[in-house]
């Protein structure tokens, strides 16, 4: 068995369980801006909440509104249904509306003992900077509380290192997903990059370094079209293997779960935690930032160019505000550069659509002589 | 020899046949259980009633729904989706086609075609059922009409009733309170019409409409929705020479002659 094939995608994995049995903590957070590095810096397991499983929602609809989007119905009804009761405590951002509905609600009902929240500036200036240190610092004071031990300038740096190591794997990890013929499968790096958010850095970066090692020779065959994806934040890795299934290959992503989670993130010495926020808050390729589209287009198109892909697929959930809006714009202009684009609006999980689905990209590859 | 397509939708199966000349033969039926089952019905009934041994048949399409399954019990030897299909069906039938409305029980698609019935763009309705075939059909039974007569009765409307909703469910009250307050059949199935007619025209819109547009799929022999689409769009909807039901298959079928290395 391969070290991709013995990852499941259940939320309580084997690793955490070992981490809870020797008695870690663990803190859950759902939004890319939140630095991972202060959570590590203070041992404790920083976990991104994801649905995997795809839940019902009628807990979670209880509580948000049909006309939320799905992921977060779906995540809170599992941090209710008592899913989640291995977590410790939640970070919230004001990532968008309905994330935020999905945590105060959340918390509301579980009242867990920690319970922090990160304000992410939605512009990228001087002074956001500054204040977004200051909420850092907010932030490292509160984890170390909770974790009951102080956080060290040389425990952040640590950690910053870690993570640098971590970013430098995954990049190796896209570059065979890039390469022609490619190695390994966008399912499988978006399996493996779900997998990388339930764990400690250092782990992670251990477990890519076996995965890189069987797959430096492996070869992906038989797919007809070359395809980058964007959009919303989901944990779809079955999504991923749909589309896949159709004959693309998807070589390239601009997704929360998946390269905005970690591209570029570097950047001088200095204090630890002013690096952290231009690091968090200068590569944050998500619609939630103001006046910074020109910057994430062209993010998206370089990425798609490096990878060579033949067309684009631009996801969202249904009523998710922020990619419903910038997926007109990111639309237009990946064609005016040549790059076609097939719009696939969804419903988070949804296996009924799955049919609907396949047809749609099976008609876009066609449509591209695929 | 002769070229096969196979449609296999949520509603109908389709199968046709094709030679070197053209449309040599085709039926159409309502679904079995299963595609599989579907396909293979729907072929016997075709080759039994025109004779014609399947072995003469070089190469065969699936499309649609069953797609897949179809090919995997080795009825087609490949698939192509109803969305590249429907455009080179309609081509074929309507030569100086640009846009293809194709309407069916669960799927509602506005197809862009070149001049060789290439496929260039699409829209397809997601996941609700409002503007598919499926919302006529919950609104006629609520009527007491078979889904025929929802277009023609209509045609007698003397004032086309608003349905506001656009949920097929809530559709369905306001059919219900309309027909409480004694308000006549013809006036609510023309509102019935006209609500598809609307959500079939912004899905139009939004690929961009260029001419010439047909329409396919069951739905397309609904009179008033159609008659309502030309209004809207201010367009008219040119007719097949054949059932418009059978067009994905068609171009299934013509897709394979191509594959078959016989264009
Ligand atoms: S998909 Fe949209 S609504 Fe859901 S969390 Fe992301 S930005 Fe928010």
């Amino acid at each position: 068995m391969t070290t991709l094939q013995r990852q499941s995608t259940d939320l309580e994995t084997d690793y955490v369980r070992d981490w809870k049995k020797k008695g870690g903590k663990v803190l859950g957070y759902a939004c890319v801006a939140t630095p991972v590095e202060i959570i590590e810096a203070a041992g404790v397991l920083p976990y991104r909440i994801k649905a995997f499983g795809h839940p019902d929602t009628e807990l979670g609809d209880a509580y948000l509104a049909r006309f939320n989007c799905r992921f977060c119905r779906s995540c809170l009804q599992l941090g209710l249904e008592g899913s989640y009761d291995f977590l410790d405590g939640l970070v919230e951002t004001n990532g968008c509306d309905h994330l935020r509905g999905m945590f105060e609600n959340w918390q509301h009902v579980k009242e867990y003992d920690f319970f922090h929240y990160l304000k992410v500036p939605h512009f990228l200036r001087d002074d956001s900077l500054e204040y977004f240190t200051e909420e850092l610092a907010l932030m490292r004071d509160a984890v170390a509380a909770f974790a009951g031990r102080e956080i060290t300038d040389d425990d952040l740096r640590a950690a910053i290192d870690t993570y640098d190591e971590v970013n430098a794997k995954l990049k190796r990890l896209y570059a065979l997903r890039e390469q022609v013929p490619p190695a390994v499968s966008g399912a499988e790096v978006m399996e493996l990059v779900c997998t990388g958010s339930s764990m400690m850095g250092a782990d992670f970066a251990a477990m890519l370094d076996e995965v890189l090692a069987e797959k430096e020779n492996a070869r992906v065959s038989g797919y007809k079209a070359r395809l980058i994806i964007m959009g919303s934040a989901t944990d779809e890795v079955d999504l991923i293997a749909d589309i896949e299934s159709t004959g693309a290959l998807i070589a390239a992503d601009a997704l929360c779960f998946g390269s905005r989670a970690f591209w570029n993130r570097e950047g001088e010495d200095g204090d630890p935690l002013r690096l952290l926020a231009e690091r968090y808050l200068g590569h944050l390729f998500c619609p939630r930032m103001f006046t910074d589209y020109d910057r994430r287009i062209a993010y998206i198109l370089d990425t798609a160019e490096r990878a060579g892909v033949d067309g684009a697929i631009i996801t969202y959930n249904k009523f998710c505000d922020l990619h419903g809006v910038e997926a007109v714009s990111q639309r237009m202009d990946l064609e005016k550069a040549g790059i076609p684009v097939l719009v696939l609006e969804k419903d988070y999980g949804s296996q009924a659509d799955t049919g609907r689905i396949k047809t749609r990209v099976q008609a876009f590859l066609e449509r591209l002589g695929k | 020899m002769y070229y096969g397509g196979i449609d296999v939708g949520s509603l109908t199966a389709q199968a046709v046949l094709i030679n070197g000349k053209g449309i040599h033969a085709y039926k159409s039926m309502g679904v079995k259980p299963n595609p599989v089952q579907s396909a293979k019905a729907v072929v016997d009934m075709l080759i039994q009633e025109e004779n014609v041994p399947w072995s003469q048949v070089k190469f065969c399409v699936s499309t649609g729904y069953g797609r897949e399954q179809v090919q995997a019990e080795g009825l087609s030897q490949d698939n192509m989706s109803e969305i590249s299909c429907h455009g080179m069906g309609a081509s074929f039938l309507v030569p100086e086609a640009r846009t293809v409305i194709d309407i069916g029980g669960q799927d509602a698609k506005v197809i862009r075609i070149g001049p060789g019935g290439e496929l260039i763009d699409f829209v397809m309705n997601d996941k609700c059922a409002a503007g598919t075939g499926r919302f006529l059909e919950v609104q006629a039974r609520t009527l007491g009409l078979s889904l025929d007569e929802l277009g023609t009765v209509s045609l007698g409307a003397e004032k086309v009733l608003e349905l506001s909703s656009r949920c097929s469910i809530f559709c369905e009250t306001e059919v219900l309170h309309y027909l409480q307050r004694g308000h006549s059949k013809a006036d609510i199935a023309a509102g019935v019409n006209r609500a598809m007619a609307e959500r079939v025209a912004a899905l139009v819109r939004r690929v961009g409409l260029e001419k010439e547009v047909t329409m396919s799929g069951g739905v397309a022999k609904n009179v008033a929705v159609r008659a309502e689409l030309e209004r809207m769009l201010n367009v008219r909807l040119i007719k097949y020479g054949a059932d418009s039901q059978i067009v994905g298959a068609l171009g299934a079928a013509l897709m394979a002659r191509r594959m078959g290395g016989n264009s």
